[in-house]
């Protein structure tokens, strides 16, 4: 991020929606975005992703703390739902465009730059309302980029798509993304998605913010279970911290981890699926047992192994098609391995 | 008894359509933005303003024109502007048969718009009036439903505008009531060139309308 800066800056923001018993309350102390960055925003069902990103777009009245503006330029929302205007492809792009007082050349290449870099330029002419939910969507965010806007809030963007649209518009998007210097806030309950767009993430549960900061610090570190399974470090075991360097599962399986000051603790051991690794040779890492192979499930692209160990069900991917992923079956006997730097002890 | 005369009809006919079509006008711009605001907006007291609209969209136009007689009558409360019988008078009693028609039509077509239209056009930055213009554009079949019921409505009306047209030869005679009145003297030439011209008039806007509405559908 050399040369970012603050776009829209949170403080103390409070919001309520809804009424008597269905009132929902989000409070965010401190929440920025950067321009030129991507902030991915995870949470369950109902932590308030959807009211955080209406605040942000200032469609809703915060009840206290304020939103600031830091940057000139549109702060625009792509809805879950595209909503097309009544039209052409063509001309939702430059209705969009209506607000900014553009020289008609300057707006042409405007639009069909949006057009061509979702690759709906082939579907200019196209009356909007007969294109399919995919297609719907590229213009939607098509319509969103044209603004080139200082701040862009993006609503479930590959809801309701199917693998490869999902696949092909992520690439676009994050091209897209990376083309610009707007400020992108990204809510997905995609994490994979969320991944591959955002250098920041912040996890919401119940209304508040759980975590925050760079990607690669909250995949590798969360503060705690809830966030841990939210950003993917699905395995989770109960462990007791032994000082210096290990956390014991039970009196034959104990984990090697860093070496650390804190005697007896109860803690979390977590490890990240793609870190625990499989009958591996030397040198990735260190053995902490045998397991057993539950299951193995392939989607073509990875493929997801369940171990049984030590009384638990872990999770660890291999690449589909190569190594170990042609072999490996249900009822195996595999030997884990993980490196403690890659354990991650939640006390 | 009376001759049938092109120009007589012509006269009729000509007044017919200027008091429908500012009727006609005067509903679209009142009841548009009315039925826009209805449809989107939730606040107390709402349904109890859809159901009025709904009632009068089968009020009884013998009663508007008894209403609007009471209003312009010498002693009612708007008699000093002397529009009784006149028109005015005729226009704003299609106004409120018209409107509720305009308001309904429009309010149900706006509701069926996505609930976040209109937070999609703000945050694309897109400034009121174009905004106002994209909406209509998206419910044009809507409108010239709404126009057409209107239109048809009254067009075809004749108890209120008697009641407070009057009939009055050369000054509030309308297509309707001279039928009303040819018929009533046993004139059925007079009544049936008056009834065919509002006829032909009623099919050819009704029809040119529908193919301008068909024609929008994609």
């Amino acid at each position: 991020m050399s040369g970012a800066r603050p776009a829209l800056s949170v403080r103390g923001l409070s919001m309520r929606r809804g009424a008597g018993r269905s009132v929902f309350e989000l409070e965010v102390e401190e929440l920025d975005l950067w321009t030129g960055g991507a902030l991915a925003v995870l949470g369950p069902n109902g932590a308030g992703k959807s009211t955080l990103l209406r605040a942000l777009a200032g469609l809703d009245v915060p009840r206290r703390g304020r939103i600031e503006r830091r940057v000139a330029g549109p702060v625009t929302m792509v809805f879950q739902r595209p909503i097309p205007f009544a039209g052409s492809v063509e001309h939702n792009v430059k209705a969009a465009l209506s607000g900014q007082a553009l020289p008609r050349s300057e707006r042409d290449e405007r639009v069909a730059e949006a057009l061509e870099h979702f690759d709906i330029a082939r579907l200019a002419g196209r009356d909007a309302a007969t294109l399919s939910g995919g297609e719907l969507r590229r213009l939607s965010l098509a319509r969103a980029f044209a603004l080139r806007p200082a701040v862009l809030l993006l609503d479930e963007p590959f809801d309701d798509l199917d693998a490869s649209g999902q696949e092909a518009l992520s690439l676009d998007l994050r091209r897209a993304i990376a083309g610009t210097d707007a400020a992108v806030v990204v809510v997905t309950h995609d994490l994979r998605r969320a991944l591959l767009l955002s250098d920041r993430i912040a996890v919401l549960r119940e209304g508040r913010v759980a975590q925050q900061g760079e990607r690669e610090d909250v995949l590798a570190r969360p503060v705690d279970t809830g966030v841990a399974r939210q950003v993917g470090m699905s395995n989770l075991i109960p462990v007791r911290f032994e000082p210096p360097s290990h956390a014991v599962v039970d009196d034959q399986h104990r984990i090697p981890v860093l070496p650390r000051e804190e005697p007896g603790a109860v803690a979390w051991a977590g490890i990240r699926p793609e870190r625990l690794k499989v009958d591996v040779g030397r040198g990735e890492g260190q053995p902490i047992g045998k397991g057993r192979v539950l299951t193995v499930v392939s989607d073509g692209v990875a493929v997801t192994v369940t171990v049984s160990w030590a009384g638990h069900e872990l999770r660890t991917h291999l690449l589909a098609g190569r190594g170990l992923a042609r072999t490996i079956a249900p009822g195996d006997t595999v030997t884990l391995s993980v490196r403690p730097e890659d354990i991650h002890l939640l006390l | 008894m009376n001759e049938l005369s092109p120009i007589l009809v012509l006269e009729v006919t000509v007044r017919t359509l200027a008091v429908c079509g500012l009727a006609l006008a005067a509903s679209l711009v009142i009841g548009l933005p009315i039925g826009v605001w209805l449809g989107r907006r939730r606040f107390r007291g709402r349904v109890l303003g859809v159901s009025l609209v709904n009632s009068g969209m089968g009020a009884p136009p013998v009663v508007v024109g008894l209403l609007v007689s009471m209003l312009f009558w010498r002693s009612g409360p708007f008699g000093f502007l002397e529009w009784m019988y006149t028109p005015t008078a005729m226009v704003i009693a299609q106004v409120v048969i018209a409107l509720p028609l305009v308001v309904g039509i429009t309010l149900a077509a706006v509701g069926a718009l996505d609930e976040d239209w209109e937070l999609q056009a703000r945050t694309l930055g897109i400034p009121p009036l174009y905004r106002a213009w994209l909406l209509l554009r998206e419910i044009r079949l809507g409108v010239l439903a709404a126009v057409i019921a209107a239109l048809g409505g009254i067009l075809s009306e004749v108890g209120a505008v008697l009641a407070v047209g009057g009939n009055l030869a050369g000054e509030t005679r309308v297509l309707t009531t001279a039928i009303l009145m040819y018929t009533q003297m046993g004139e059925f030439e007079l009544a049936l060139a008056m009834a065919s011209v509002l006829l032909g008039l009623t099919l050819v806007l009704a029809g040119a309308l529908t193919v301008v509405q068909q024609g929008g559908r994609s």
